[in-house]
């Protein structure tokens, strides 16, 4: 009986190497015994009422989840759906992850601050654990593979296993598909071979690219900095006054400003070409420095601001530049003692290989 | 002709021309001997050797806009990617960036070897004033920390 679920999150686009690493890892993980095995579309794009989400609502125990996002947004992306559980801590080499990240076993102790001497908000999560794991940190399946069976091994057995949970459920038919991921990728195939332009296989679920914040709550301590950034009603409150995205359909294709203002770096667009924005932990580990600052980068609140003011234009409104919502703090740290300098520019000479 | 001015970064020698100006983005201005008199100059445009020992090799050079576009200051006008770094590219100041220098395009060398001449990126037309070449020395100096601390936070 299964322990573990472990969900493919399709990329987005018809990338024929992303395709295939999907592939052979649903097939792969087919075979694996304690394994329930789901394929679903990108996990950024899926609405609250599409059958996958529900599908996904319904998987108890632990969940490994393979999406081409950083773990950080992927894992985020689940929270404003519903979908919660502690964070799993994979071994896996990651990308976005720096080289002194603390591998502990256990999952974090819900931490409570953020350095900016707030309170992060306290939250009810589900006693399980989601392990999130970026596909393009690898290209070849067998990583996951050995990955998901190192985390199945340590995986809590569950009493009720998804299929069996499913039986129980009106809905069963519909959400079934996605855990017969062979059979799906078959008729996705057909269907594109086919090429009509009909409905989407299963239920004319149409899936469309989206665009919208997701809130980090480990980081985020209520500041309300975004919700006095965003001019676009995009952030609301609970009845217990915690920020929470509202209306998400009100955000802005491509603009990431109010994540700029973010004084914990809290908001998530798991789309956008920054990785920092896009939710990678920390600094890229193996990726280029970026000179853009010293050549001359506005500043983040400046760029925020300017982004906003286009979509202000766009929508027939008059620009407001750096006269509302723009938060006060000092941005600098102090300085490093200025020694160091020699180790600096020898590091860079080094760094040739 | 002056002697060049230096600012050292480490053990590396950043050679500072005294024949031309200074923009804060850490580019070079050299009027363009036929400019016309007036508040509009004309100018070459290029990266100090400051810029070339941060980046290193160029690998890669794109412009996102067309030539002739006028630009303002900060607005971003291409990419660059070397051994060590990739930058957005961003105007100098309010102006018009009226051609590129497309043999960087194909072998973007040029940069390194000759960053003072034929390395230049484009020209353009402003009327905005520069730093003279000891006021940059002097905005090296002020932002050297921040320089390493920007490097440094993104190794660590």
């Amino acid at each position: 009986m299964p322990n573990l679920t472990v969900v493919i999150s399709q990329s987005q686009g018809q990338n024929p190497a992303k395709q295939q690493l999907e592939e052979e890892l649903a097939a792969a993980l087919s075979r694996e015994p304690d394994v329930a095995v789901s394929l679903v579309p990108h996990l950024y794009d899926l609405s609250a009422e599409h059958s996958a989400t529900q599908l996904l609502r319904q998987i108890p125990g632990d969940l490994v989840v393979l999406s081409w996002l950083y773990p950080r947004g992927a894992r985020w992306i689940l929270d404003r759906q519903g979908i919660g559980g502690h964070e799993g801590v994979s071994l896996l080499e990651s990308k976005s992850v720096s080289d002194d990240e603390d591998h502990d076993d256990k999952s974090p102790a819900p931490k409570n601050g953020n350095g900016h001497g707030e309170v992060v908000i306290p939250r009810v999560v589900p006693d399980r654990k989601i392990y999130c794991l970026d596909l393009r940190d690898h290209s070849e399946a067998k990583v996951y593979l050995d990955e998901v069976r190192r985390i199945t091994s340590e995986a809590a057995p569950t009493p009720l296993d998804v299929f069996s949970l499913l039986k129980m459920q009106p809905q069963a038919e519909r959400l079934e598909k996605y855990l017969r991921p062979l059979d799906l990728l078959a008729e996705q195939k057909a269907a594109s071979r086919l090429d009509d332009d009909d409905d989407a296989p299963g239920n004319g679920e149409v899936v469309r690219r989206r665009w919208y914040p997701v809130i980090d709550y480990s980081r985020c301590t209520n500041c309300m900095e975004c919700i006095d950034f965003c001019l676009f009603g995009v952030y609301g409150l609970d009845q217990l006054g915690s920020i929470l995205v509202e209306q998400q359909d009100n955000c802005k294709k491509g603009c990431p400003a109010c994540s700029r203002v973010c004084p914990a770096n809290a908001i998530v667009f798991p789309g956008h070409k920054t990785p920092a924005i896009a939710g990678a932990d920390g600094e890229i580990g193996d990726v280029k420095i970026d000179l853009s600052k010293l050549f001359g980068a506005p500043s983040a609140v400046e760029l925020a601001a300017r982004e906003r003011d286009v979509e202000l234009v766009r929508d027939g409104r008059d620009t407001v530049g750096l006269s509302i919502g723009i938060p006060k703090r000092l941005k600098d740290k102090p300085p490093k003692p200025r020694d160091e300098l020699d180790d600096l520019i020898d590091s860079l000479a080094t760094l040739e290989l | 002709m002056p002697a060049d001015l230096t600012f050292l970064m480490g053990k590396f020698e950043a050679r500072i021309p005294t024949d031309r100006v200074y923009a804060d983005n850490h580019l070079w201005l050299q009027p363009v001997a036929d400019t016309p008199g007036g508040a509009v100059t004309q100018y070459r445009v290029g990266f100090t050797a400051y810029s070339v020992r941060l980046l290193q090799d160029v690998y890669f050079l794109e412009w996102s806009i067309d030539p002739n576009t006028t630009v303002y200051k900060k607005q971003e006008i291409g990419e660059i990617e070397s051994s060590k770094a990739v930058s957005t590219l961003y105007a100098p100041a309010d102006g018009i960036i009226l051609e590129f220098n497309e043999r960087l395009l194909a072998d973007p060398s040029a940069i390194n070897t000759d960053g003072y001449g034929q390395g230049f990126l484009f020209s353009m037309q402003t009327a905005a004033s520069f730093m003279s070449p000891e006021e940059y020395v002097r905005h090296l100096e002020a932002g050297w920390d921040k320089t390493e601390k920007l490097i440094k936070g993104q190794y660590n």
